[in-house]
Protein backbone atom coordinates (compact mmCIF):
# COMPACT_ATOMS: atom_id res chain seq x y z
CA UNK A 1 0.00 0.00 0.00
CA UNK A 2 1.40 3.41 -0.90
CA UNK A 3 1.84 6.25 1.55
CA UNK A 4 -0.89 8.45 0.07
CA UNK A 5 -3.44 5.61 0.24
CA UNK A 6 -2.55 5.22 3.87
CA UNK A 7 -3.04 8.91 4.53
CA UNK A 8 -6.43 8.86 2.82
CA UNK A 9 -7.49 5.90 4.89
CA UNK A 10 -6.35 7.53 8.15
CA UNK A 11 -8.23 10.68 7.24
CA UNK A 12 -11.32 8.62 6.42
CA UNK A 13 -11.17 6.92 9.80
CA UNK A 14 -10.71 10.28 11.53
CA UNK A 15 -13.86 11.61 9.86
CA UNK A 16 -15.73 8.45 10.84
CA UNK A 17 -14.73 8.97 14.44
CA UNK A 18 -15.18 12.72 14.72
CA UNK A 19 -18.28 13.26 12.65
CA UNK A 20 -20.97 11.43 14.69
CA UNK A 21 -20.26 13.18 18.02
CA UNK A 22 -19.98 16.49 16.16
CA UNK A 23 -23.42 16.05 14.61
CA UNK A 24 -24.93 15.14 17.97
CA UNK A 25 -23.33 18.21 19.54
CA UNK A 26 -24.75 20.50 16.85
CA UNK A 27 -28.23 19.02 17.23
CA UNK A 28 -28.16 19.46 21.02
CA UNK A 29 -26.85 23.03 20.78
CA UNK A 30 -29.43 23.96 18.17
CA UNK A 31 -32.23 22.46 20.27
CA UNK A 32 -30.97 24.28 23.34
CA UNK A 33 -30.72 27.60 21.48
CA UNK A 34 -34.18 27.17 19.95
CA UNK A 35 -35.79 26.19 23.23
CA UNK A 36 -34.30 29.15 25.12
CA UNK A 37 -35.41 31.62 22.46
CA UNK A 38 -38.86 30.09 21.85
CA UNK A 39 -39.78 29.61 25.52
CA UNK A 40 -38.11 32.88 26.50
CA UNK A 41 -36.12 31.26 29.33
CA UNK A 42 -34.51 33.94 31.55
CA UNK A 43 -30.68 33.94 31.15
CA UNK A 44 -30.04 33.41 34.89
CA UNK A 45 -31.89 30.10 34.63
CA UNK A 46 -30.47 28.89 31.34
CA UNK A 47 -28.44 31.10 29.02
CA UNK A 48 -28.48 30.28 25.32
CA UNK A 49 -25.30 28.79 23.81
CA UNK A 50 -24.70 32.07 21.98
CA UNK A 51 -24.86 33.93 25.31
CA UNK A 52 -22.27 31.55 26.72
CA UNK A 53 -19.97 32.06 23.74
CA UNK A 54 -20.50 35.79 24.05
CA UNK A 55 -19.50 35.68 27.71
CA UNK A 56 -16.50 33.49 26.92
CA UNK A 57 -15.20 36.07 24.47
CA UNK A 58 -15.96 39.08 26.66
CA UNK A 59 -14.59 37.91 30.01
CA UNK A 60 -11.14 39.43 29.98
CA UNK A 61 -9.56 37.78 33.01
CA UNK A 62 -10.75 34.29 32.08
CA UNK A 63 -7.34 33.11 30.95
CA UNK A 64 -5.77 34.30 34.18
CA UNK A 65 -8.18 32.15 36.21
CA UNK A 66 -7.73 29.20 33.87
CA UNK A 67 -3.96 29.48 33.92
CA UNK A 68 -3.89 29.54 37.69
CA UNK A 69 -6.04 26.43 38.02
CA UNK A 70 -4.00 24.58 35.42
CA UNK A 71 -0.79 25.63 37.18
CA UNK A 72 -2.06 24.29 40.53
CA UNK A 73 -3.25 21.03 39.00
CA UNK A 74 -0.08 20.41 37.00
CA UNK A 75 2.24 21.36 39.86
CA UNK A 76 0.36 19.06 42.23
CA UNK A 77 0.32 16.31 39.66
CA UNK A 78 4.05 16.70 38.96
CA UNK A 79 4.87 16.40 42.65
CA UNK A 80 2.78 13.26 43.05
CA UNK A 81 4.18 11.77 39.83
CA UNK A 82 7.76 12.17 41.03
CA UNK A 83 7.10 11.17 44.64
CA UNK A 84 4.75 8.37 43.63
CA UNK A 85 7.17 6.74 41.21
CA UNK A 86 10.01 7.05 43.73
CA UNK A 87 7.91 5.55 46.51
CA UNK A 88 6.82 2.69 44.24
CA UNK A 89 10.45 1.99 43.39
CA UNK A 90 11.12 1.75 47.12
CA UNK A 91 8.08 -0.43 47.68
CA UNK A 92 9.07 -3.06 45.11
CA UNK A 93 12.58 -3.25 46.50
CA UNK A 94 11.72 -3.42 50.17
CA UNK A 95 9.20 -5.70 51.81
CA UNK A 96 9.36 -3.50 54.88
CA UNK A 97 8.30 -0.42 52.93
CA UNK A 98 5.56 -2.31 51.14
CA UNK A 99 4.08 -3.67 54.36
CA UNK A 100 4.68 -0.47 56.29
CA UNK A 101 3.54 2.18 53.82
CA UNK A 102 0.75 0.61 51.81
CA UNK A 103 -1.89 0.70 54.57
CA UNK A 104 -1.34 4.44 54.94
CA UNK A 105 -1.56 5.01 51.21
CA UNK A 106 -4.94 3.30 51.30
CA UNK A 107 -6.01 5.38 54.31
CA UNK A 108 -4.89 8.58 52.58
CA UNK A 109 -7.06 7.63 49.64
CA UNK A 110 -10.02 6.93 51.92
CA UNK A 111 -10.01 10.40 53.51
CA UNK A 112 -12.03 12.84 51.39
CA UNK A 113 -9.75 15.71 50.39
CA UNK A 114 -12.52 18.16 51.24
CA UNK A 115 -11.97 17.22 54.88
CA UNK A 116 -8.25 17.98 54.72
CA UNK A 117 -8.71 21.38 53.07
CA UNK A 118 -9.49 23.41 56.21
CA UNK A 119 -6.46 21.96 57.95
CA UNK A 120 -4.14 22.82 55.08
CA UNK A 121 -5.63 26.31 54.97
CA UNK A 122 -4.90 26.81 58.68
CA UNK A 123 -1.34 25.66 58.16
CA UNK A 124 -0.47 27.22 54.82
CA UNK A 125 -2.93 30.06 54.35
CA UNK A 126 -4.99 31.09 51.36
CA UNK A 127 -2.22 31.04 48.75
CA UNK A 128 -1.38 28.57 46.06
CA UNK A 129 0.54 26.13 48.30
CA UNK A 130 -2.39 24.32 49.96
CA UNK A 131 -4.10 23.97 46.56
CA UNK A 132 -1.06 22.28 45.07
CA UNK A 133 -0.94 19.98 48.09
CA UNK A 134 -4.55 18.98 47.60
CA UNK A 135 -3.81 18.19 43.95
CA UNK A 136 -0.85 16.09 45.05
CA UNK A 137 -2.83 14.21 47.68
CA UNK A 138 -5.73 13.44 45.39
CA UNK A 139 -3.57 12.26 42.50
CA UNK A 140 -1.02 10.31 44.55
CA UNK A 141 -2.95 7.07 44.94
CA UNK A 142 -3.42 6.12 41.27
CA UNK A 143 0.24 6.92 40.58
CA UNK A 144 1.53 4.70 43.39
CA UNK A 145 -0.81 1.77 42.83
CA UNK A 146 -0.32 1.69 39.06
CA UNK A 147 3.44 2.18 39.19
CA UNK A 148 3.85 -0.49 41.85
CA UNK A 149 1.78 -2.91 39.84
CA UNK A 150 3.77 -2.08 36.72
CA UNK A 151 7.15 -2.51 38.39
CA UNK A 152 6.05 -5.88 39.70
CA UNK A 153 4.83 -6.97 36.28
CA UNK A 154 8.36 -7.31 34.88
CA UNK A 155 8.99 -10.73 33.34
CA UNK A 156 10.33 -13.05 36.05
CA UNK A 157 12.67 -14.79 33.62
CA UNK A 158 14.16 -11.55 32.38
CA UNK A 159 14.87 -10.70 36.02
CA UNK A 160 16.49 -14.11 36.51
CA UNK A 161 18.56 -13.55 33.40
CA UNK A 162 19.69 -10.20 34.75
CA UNK A 163 20.64 -11.80 38.07
CA UNK A 164 22.56 -14.55 36.29
CA UNK A 165 24.75 -11.88 34.66
CA UNK A 166 25.31 -9.94 37.90
CA UNK A 167 23.25 -6.90 37.00
CA UNK A 168 22.97 -4.51 39.94
CA UNK A 169 19.51 -3.71 41.36
CA UNK A 170 19.79 -0.22 39.87
CA UNK A 171 20.62 -1.58 36.41
CA UNK A 172 17.73 -4.02 36.62
CA UNK A 173 15.46 -1.18 37.67
CA UNK A 174 16.17 1.19 34.82
CA UNK A 175 16.81 -1.35 32.09
CA UNK A 176 13.98 -3.80 32.83
CA UNK A 177 11.53 -2.87 35.55
CA UNK A 178 10.96 0.79 34.71
CA UNK A 179 10.52 0.34 30.94
CA UNK A 180 8.14 -2.58 31.42
CA UNK A 181 6.16 -0.50 33.93
CA UNK A 182 5.74 2.48 31.59
CA UNK A 183 2.32 1.47 30.21
CA UNK A 184 1.05 1.09 33.78
CA UNK A 185 2.66 4.34 34.87
CA UNK A 186 1.04 6.31 32.07
CA UNK A 187 -2.32 4.70 32.73
CA UNK A 188 -1.89 5.94 36.31
CA UNK A 189 -0.82 9.40 35.13
CA UNK A 190 -3.92 9.67 32.97
CA UNK A 191 -6.20 9.15 35.95
CA UNK A 192 -4.01 11.21 38.28
CA UNK A 193 -3.92 14.27 36.01
CA UNK A 194 -7.73 14.36 35.77
CA UNK A 195 -8.01 13.99 39.53
CA UNK A 196 -5.51 16.80 40.08
CA UNK A 197 -7.75 19.12 38.09
CA UNK A 198 -10.70 18.16 40.29
CA UNK A 199 -8.51 18.78 43.34
CA UNK A 200 -7.56 22.26 42.18
CA UNK A 201 -11.18 23.29 41.59
CA UNK A 202 -12.38 21.88 44.91
CA UNK A 203 -9.55 23.63 46.75
CA UNK A 204 -10.49 26.91 45.10
CA UNK A 205 -14.12 26.44 46.14
CA UNK A 206 -13.10 26.43 49.73
CA UNK A 207 -10.68 29.31 49.96
CA UNK A 208 -9.70 31.40 47.03
CA UNK A 209 -10.21 34.68 45.30
CA UNK A 210 -9.01 33.43 41.93
CA UNK A 211 -9.00 30.37 39.70
CA UNK A 212 -11.75 28.50 37.88
CA UNK A 213 -13.12 27.04 41.13
CA UNK A 214 -13.53 30.57 42.51
CA UNK A 215 -15.16 31.62 39.25
CA UNK A 216 -17.68 28.77 39.51
CA UNK A 217 -18.60 29.64 43.09
CA UNK A 218 -18.90 33.42 42.59
CA UNK A 219 -20.79 33.20 39.33
CA UNK A 220 -23.24 30.78 40.97
CA UNK A 221 -23.84 32.97 44.02
CA UNK A 222 -24.31 36.03 41.82
CA UNK A 223 -26.58 34.09 39.45
CA UNK A 224 -24.27 34.84 36.54
CA UNK A 225 -25.24 31.58 34.93
CA UNK A 226 -23.57 32.37 31.61
CA UNK A 227 -20.22 32.71 33.37
CA UNK A 228 -20.90 29.48 35.24
CA UNK A 229 -21.39 27.72 31.93
CA UNK A 230 -18.20 29.26 30.58
CA UNK A 231 -16.27 27.89 33.58
CA UNK A 232 -17.79 24.45 33.13
CA UNK A 233 -16.96 24.38 29.43
CA UNK A 234 -13.36 25.35 30.11
CA UNK A 235 -13.03 22.72 32.83
CA UNK A 236 -14.47 20.08 30.53
CA UNK A 237 -12.04 21.09 27.80
CA UNK A 238 -9.09 20.96 30.23
CA UNK A 239 -10.13 17.53 31.45
CA UNK A 240 -10.40 16.20 27.92
CA UNK A 241 -7.04 17.69 26.93
CA UNK A 242 -5.24 16.20 29.95
CA UNK A 243 -6.86 12.83 29.46
CA UNK A 244 -6.06 12.64 25.77
CA UNK A 245 -2.46 13.85 26.18
CA UNK A 246 -1.72 11.13 28.69
CA UNK A 247 -3.83 8.65 26.75
CA UNK A 248 -1.69 9.37 23.71
CA UNK A 249 1.51 8.90 25.73
CA UNK A 250 0.15 5.67 27.13
CA UNK A 251 -0.64 4.40 23.64
CA UNK A 252 2.86 5.34 22.53
CA UNK A 253 4.54 3.25 25.22
CA UNK A 254 2.11 0.33 24.95
CA UNK A 255 2.33 -0.09 21.20
CA UNK A 256 4.72 -3.03 21.31
CA UNK A 257 2.88 -4.88 24.06
CA UNK A 258 -0.49 -4.52 22.36
CA UNK A 259 0.86 -5.98 19.17
CA UNK A 260 2.33 -8.87 21.13
CA UNK A 261 -0.93 -9.60 22.90
CA UNK A 262 -2.80 -9.52 19.62
CA UNK A 263 -0.71 -12.45 18.40
CA UNK B 1 36.00 -40.30 26.24
CA UNK B 2 39.21 -38.55 27.22
CA UNK B 3 39.33 -37.31 30.76
CA UNK B 4 38.37 -33.65 30.59
CA UNK B 5 38.71 -31.64 33.81
CA UNK B 6 35.63 -31.23 35.95
CA UNK B 7 33.54 -28.17 35.21
CA UNK B 8 30.53 -28.48 37.46
CA UNK B 9 30.40 -30.68 40.55
CA UNK B 10 27.31 -31.16 42.68
CA UNK B 11 27.91 -32.97 45.96
CA UNK B 12 24.90 -34.36 47.79
CA UNK B 13 22.91 -31.24 46.95
CA UNK B 14 19.43 -30.70 48.31
CA UNK B 15 16.99 -27.87 47.77
CA UNK B 16 14.01 -27.39 50.01
CA UNK B 17 11.37 -24.69 49.65
CA UNK B 18 9.21 -23.52 52.49
CA UNK B 19 5.80 -22.51 51.24
CA UNK B 20 2.55 -21.73 53.00
CA UNK B 21 1.39 -25.28 52.42
CA UNK B 22 4.49 -26.77 53.98
CA UNK B 23 7.92 -27.93 52.97
CA UNK B 24 8.66 -28.99 49.42
CA UNK B 25 11.75 -31.02 48.63
CA UNK B 26 12.60 -29.79 45.16
CA UNK B 27 15.81 -31.78 45.03
CA UNK B 28 17.50 -34.35 47.28
CA UNK B 29 20.81 -36.16 47.16
CA UNK B 30 22.00 -34.79 43.85
CA UNK B 31 25.47 -36.01 42.95
CA UNK B 32 26.63 -35.04 39.51
CA UNK B 33 29.94 -34.25 37.90
CA UNK B 34 29.95 -32.49 34.56
CA UNK B 35 33.17 -32.46 32.55
CA UNK B 36 34.51 -29.39 30.79
CA UNK B 37 32.85 -29.09 27.38
CA UNK B 38 30.33 -31.82 28.08
CA UNK B 39 26.75 -31.67 26.81
CA UNK B 40 24.38 -32.88 29.52
CA UNK B 41 20.65 -33.32 29.09
CA UNK B 42 18.51 -33.26 32.21
CA UNK B 43 15.47 -35.35 31.39
CA UNK B 44 12.40 -35.79 33.51
CA UNK B 45 8.72 -35.04 33.99
CA UNK B 46 7.38 -31.73 35.25
CA UNK B 47 8.16 -31.08 38.90
CA UNK B 48 11.32 -33.19 39.10
CA UNK B 49 13.47 -30.16 39.87
CA UNK B 50 15.30 -29.95 36.54
CA UNK B 51 14.91 -26.19 36.37
CA UNK B 52 15.84 -25.81 40.03
CA UNK B 53 19.05 -27.62 39.24
CA UNK B 54 19.97 -24.94 36.70
CA UNK B 55 19.20 -22.23 39.22
CA UNK B 56 21.41 -23.96 41.77
CA UNK B 57 24.32 -24.28 39.36
CA UNK B 58 24.08 -20.61 38.41
CA UNK B 59 23.75 -19.47 42.03
CA UNK B 60 20.29 -17.97 41.52
CA UNK B 61 19.24 -20.08 44.50
CA UNK B 62 21.45 -21.51 47.21
CA UNK B 63 21.27 -25.21 48.11
CA UNK B 64 19.81 -26.08 51.52
CA UNK B 65 22.40 -28.85 51.79
CA UNK B 66 25.48 -29.96 49.89
CA UNK B 67 27.86 -28.07 47.69
CA UNK B 68 27.80 -26.67 44.17
CA UNK B 69 31.30 -26.25 42.79
CA UNK B 70 32.12 -24.70 39.44
CA UNK B 71 35.75 -25.06 38.34
CA UNK B 72 36.89 -25.65 41.89
CA UNK B 73 35.10 -22.61 43.30
CA UNK B 74 31.63 -21.89 44.69
CA UNK B 75 28.97 -21.21 42.05
CA UNK B 76 28.85 -17.58 43.19
CA UNK B 77 32.38 -16.99 41.91
CA UNK B 78 31.44 -18.35 38.49
CA UNK B 79 28.37 -16.15 38.36
CA UNK B 80 30.46 -13.12 39.31
CA UNK B 81 32.77 -14.02 36.43
CA UNK B 82 29.76 -14.12 34.07
CA UNK B 83 30.32 -17.75 33.12
CA UNK B 84 26.62 -18.61 32.73
CA UNK B 85 24.47 -18.01 29.68
CA UNK B 86 20.80 -18.64 30.47
CA UNK B 87 18.11 -19.54 27.93
CA UNK B 88 14.51 -20.14 28.98
CA UNK B 89 11.51 -21.88 27.50
CA UNK B 90 10.03 -18.51 26.59
CA UNK B 91 12.34 -16.12 24.79
CA UNK B 92 11.87 -13.59 27.63
CA UNK B 93 12.93 -10.70 25.41
CA UNK B 94 12.34 -7.06 26.20
CA UNK B 95 9.36 -6.04 24.06
CA UNK B 96 10.54 -2.43 23.76
CA UNK B 97 13.92 -3.38 22.34
CA UNK B 98 14.75 -4.54 18.83
CA UNK B 99 16.45 -7.87 18.16
CA UNK B 100 19.80 -6.08 18.16
CA UNK B 101 18.91 -4.18 21.35
CA UNK B 102 17.97 -7.39 23.10
CA UNK B 103 21.20 -9.13 22.19
CA UNK B 104 23.13 -6.08 23.37
CA UNK B 105 21.50 -6.04 26.79
CA UNK B 106 24.03 -8.26 28.61
CA UNK B 107 26.95 -6.41 27.04
CA UNK B 108 25.47 -3.12 28.21
CA UNK B 109 25.22 -4.53 31.71
CA UNK B 110 28.87 -5.53 31.46
CA UNK B 111 29.88 -2.09 30.13
CA UNK B 112 31.25 -3.23 26.80
CA UNK B 113 32.08 -0.23 24.58
CA UNK B 114 29.24 0.57 22.17
CA UNK B 115 31.08 -0.01 18.91
CA UNK B 116 32.40 -3.38 20.00
CA UNK B 117 28.97 -4.28 21.34
CA UNK B 118 27.17 -3.58 18.08
CA UNK B 119 29.78 -5.37 15.99
CA UNK B 120 29.67 -8.45 18.19
CA UNK B 121 25.88 -8.59 18.29
CA UNK B 122 25.46 -8.07 14.55
CA UNK B 123 27.89 -10.91 13.99
CA UNK B 124 25.88 -13.11 16.37
CA UNK B 125 22.60 -12.29 14.62
CA UNK B 126 24.31 -13.03 11.31
CA UNK B 127 25.31 -16.45 12.62
CA UNK B 128 21.66 -17.39 13.20
CA UNK B 129 20.47 -15.76 9.97
CA UNK B 130 18.70 -12.84 11.64
CA UNK B 131 20.91 -9.93 10.66
CA UNK B 132 18.29 -8.49 8.34
CA UNK B 133 15.79 -8.60 11.19
CA UNK B 134 18.05 -6.78 13.63
CA UNK B 135 15.74 -3.75 13.79
CA UNK B 136 12.59 -5.82 14.30
CA UNK B 137 10.81 -5.86 17.62
CA UNK B 138 9.97 -9.20 19.25
CA UNK B 139 6.31 -8.96 18.24
CA UNK B 140 7.43 -8.62 14.63
CA UNK B 141 9.24 -11.97 14.70
CA UNK B 142 8.13 -15.60 14.75
CA UNK B 143 8.52 -17.79 17.84
CA UNK B 144 11.57 -19.52 16.34
CA UNK B 145 13.22 -16.22 15.50
CA UNK B 146 12.61 -14.89 18.98
CA UNK B 147 14.15 -17.99 20.53
CA UNK B 148 17.19 -17.59 18.28
CA UNK B 149 17.56 -14.05 19.54
CA UNK B 150 17.30 -15.33 23.12
CA UNK B 151 20.00 -17.90 22.43
CA UNK B 152 22.47 -15.47 20.91
CA UNK B 153 21.69 -13.06 23.76
CA UNK B 154 23.02 -15.77 26.07
CA UNK B 155 26.16 -16.07 23.93
CA UNK B 156 26.91 -12.36 23.56
CA UNK B 157 29.62 -12.14 26.22
CA UNK B 158 31.02 -15.62 25.40
CA UNK B 159 30.09 -17.39 28.62
CA UNK B 160 31.68 -20.81 28.98
CA UNK B 161 28.61 -22.56 30.40
CA UNK B 162 25.19 -22.62 28.73
CA UNK B 163 22.16 -23.31 30.90
CA UNK B 164 19.11 -24.06 28.80
CA UNK B 165 15.70 -24.58 30.39
CA UNK B 166 13.48 -26.38 27.84
CA UNK B 167 14.49 -23.82 25.21
CA UNK B 168 12.80 -25.55 22.27
CA UNK B 169 9.70 -27.04 23.87
CA UNK B 170 7.38 -24.22 22.77
CA UNK B 171 8.45 -24.46 19.11
CA UNK B 172 6.95 -26.41 16.23
CA UNK B 173 8.73 -29.63 15.14
CA UNK B 174 10.45 -28.16 12.10
CA UNK B 175 11.84 -25.12 13.90
CA UNK B 176 12.78 -27.30 16.83
CA UNK B 177 14.95 -29.70 14.84
CA UNK B 178 16.51 -26.79 12.97
CA UNK B 179 17.46 -25.09 16.23
CA UNK B 180 18.73 -28.38 17.67
CA UNK B 181 21.12 -28.71 14.74
CA UNK B 182 22.16 -25.07 15.08
CA UNK B 183 22.89 -25.65 18.73
CA UNK B 184 25.00 -28.73 17.97
CA UNK B 185 26.96 -26.77 15.34
CA UNK B 186 27.61 -24.06 17.86
CA UNK B 187 28.63 -26.56 20.51
CA UNK B 188 30.95 -28.33 18.04
CA UNK B 189 32.63 -25.04 17.23
CA UNK B 190 33.01 -23.68 20.75
CA UNK B 191 32.74 -26.68 23.08
CA UNK B 192 30.91 -24.90 25.82
CA UNK B 193 29.67 -26.90 28.75
CA UNK B 194 25.92 -27.27 28.31
CA UNK B 195 23.20 -28.21 30.78
CA UNK B 196 20.06 -28.72 28.73
CA UNK B 197 16.75 -29.30 30.51
CA UNK B 198 14.07 -31.10 28.53
CA UNK B 199 11.15 -33.48 28.91
CA UNK B 200 11.55 -34.69 25.35
CA UNK B 201 13.37 -38.04 25.30
CA UNK B 202 14.55 -38.02 21.69
CA UNK B 203 15.71 -34.43 22.01
CA UNK B 204 17.82 -35.41 25.01
CA UNK B 205 19.37 -38.38 23.22
CA UNK B 206 19.96 -36.45 20.01
CA UNK B 207 21.84 -33.63 21.70
CA UNK B 208 23.63 -34.93 24.76
CA UNK B 209 26.78 -36.78 25.73
CA UNK B 210 24.97 -38.03 28.79
CA UNK B 211 21.30 -38.02 29.66
CA UNK B 212 20.59 -37.50 33.34
CA UNK B 213 17.21 -39.06 34.05
CA UNK B 214 15.35 -37.48 36.96
CA UNK B 215 12.21 -38.30 38.88
CA UNK B 216 9.92 -36.15 40.99
CA UNK B 217 8.68 -36.02 44.63
CA UNK B 218 11.33 -35.45 45.78
CA UNK B 219 13.39 -34.45 42.75
CA UNK B 220 16.36 -36.77 42.38
CA UNK B 221 18.63 -38.37 39.82
CA UNK B 222 17.33 -41.77 38.86
CA UNK B 223 19.92 -42.89 36.36
CA UNK B 224 22.52 -41.56 33.97
CA UNK B 225 22.55 -42.78 30.39
CA UNK B 226 25.77 -42.25 28.41
CA UNK B 227 24.88 -41.62 24.77
CA UNK B 228 27.31 -43.58 22.62
CA UNK B 229 26.27 -42.08 19.32
CA UNK B 230 28.83 -40.65 16.90
CA UNK B 231 29.22 -36.95 16.33
CA UNK B 232 28.56 -34.81 14.42
CA UNK B 233 24.93 -35.87 14.64
CA UNK B 234 22.52 -35.22 11.80
CA UNK B 235 18.86 -35.80 11.01
CA UNK B 236 19.65 -39.22 9.52
CA UNK B 237 20.73 -40.42 12.95
CA UNK B 238 17.17 -40.26 14.24
CA UNK B 239 16.18 -43.20 12.02
CA UNK B 240 19.00 -45.50 13.11
CA UNK B 241 18.46 -48.46 15.40
CA UNK B 242 21.17 -47.27 17.83
CA UNK B 243 19.36 -43.99 18.28
CA UNK B 244 16.04 -45.73 18.87
CA UNK B 245 17.70 -48.13 21.27
CA UNK B 246 18.97 -45.18 23.31
CA UNK B 247 15.55 -43.58 23.27
CA UNK B 248 14.00 -46.84 24.46
CA UNK B 249 16.54 -47.19 27.22
CA UNK B 250 15.95 -43.64 28.40
CA UNK B 251 12.19 -44.21 28.38
CA UNK B 252 12.59 -47.39 30.42
CA UNK B 253 14.71 -45.47 32.94
CA UNK B 254 12.02 -42.80 33.20
CA UNK B 255 9.30 -45.36 33.77
CA UNK B 256 11.04 -47.74 36.13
Amino acid sequence: MSGSDNAVETRGRMIDRVLPPLIILCVVLAGWQGAVRLLDVPPWLLPAPTDVVDRLVKTSNLWYHTGLTVLEALAGFAVSAVLGVLLSAGIVHSRFLERGVFPYIIVSNAIPVVAILPLLTIWFGFGIAPKIMICTIISFFPVVTNTTRGLKAADRRVLEFMHSINATPWTIFYKVQLPSALPFIFAGFKIAASLALVGAVVAEFYSSDRGLGYLVITSATQLRTDLLFVSIVILAALGVILFSVFGQLERLVTRGEDAEKAK
Amino acid sequence: MTAAPDCIVLEDVALRYRTERGVIDALTGIDLTVAEGEFIALLGPTGCGKSSLLRLVSDLVAPTAGRVVVRGQPALAARRANEFGFVFQEPALLSWRTALGNVQLPLEVMNTPAAERVARCEQLLQSVGLLKFKDNYPHEMSGGMRQRVAIVRALAWKPSILLMDEPFSALDELTKSQLQDDLLDLWNAERKTVLFVTHNISEAVYLADRVVVMSPHPGRIKAVLPVKLPRPRTEALRETSEFLAHVREARDMLRS
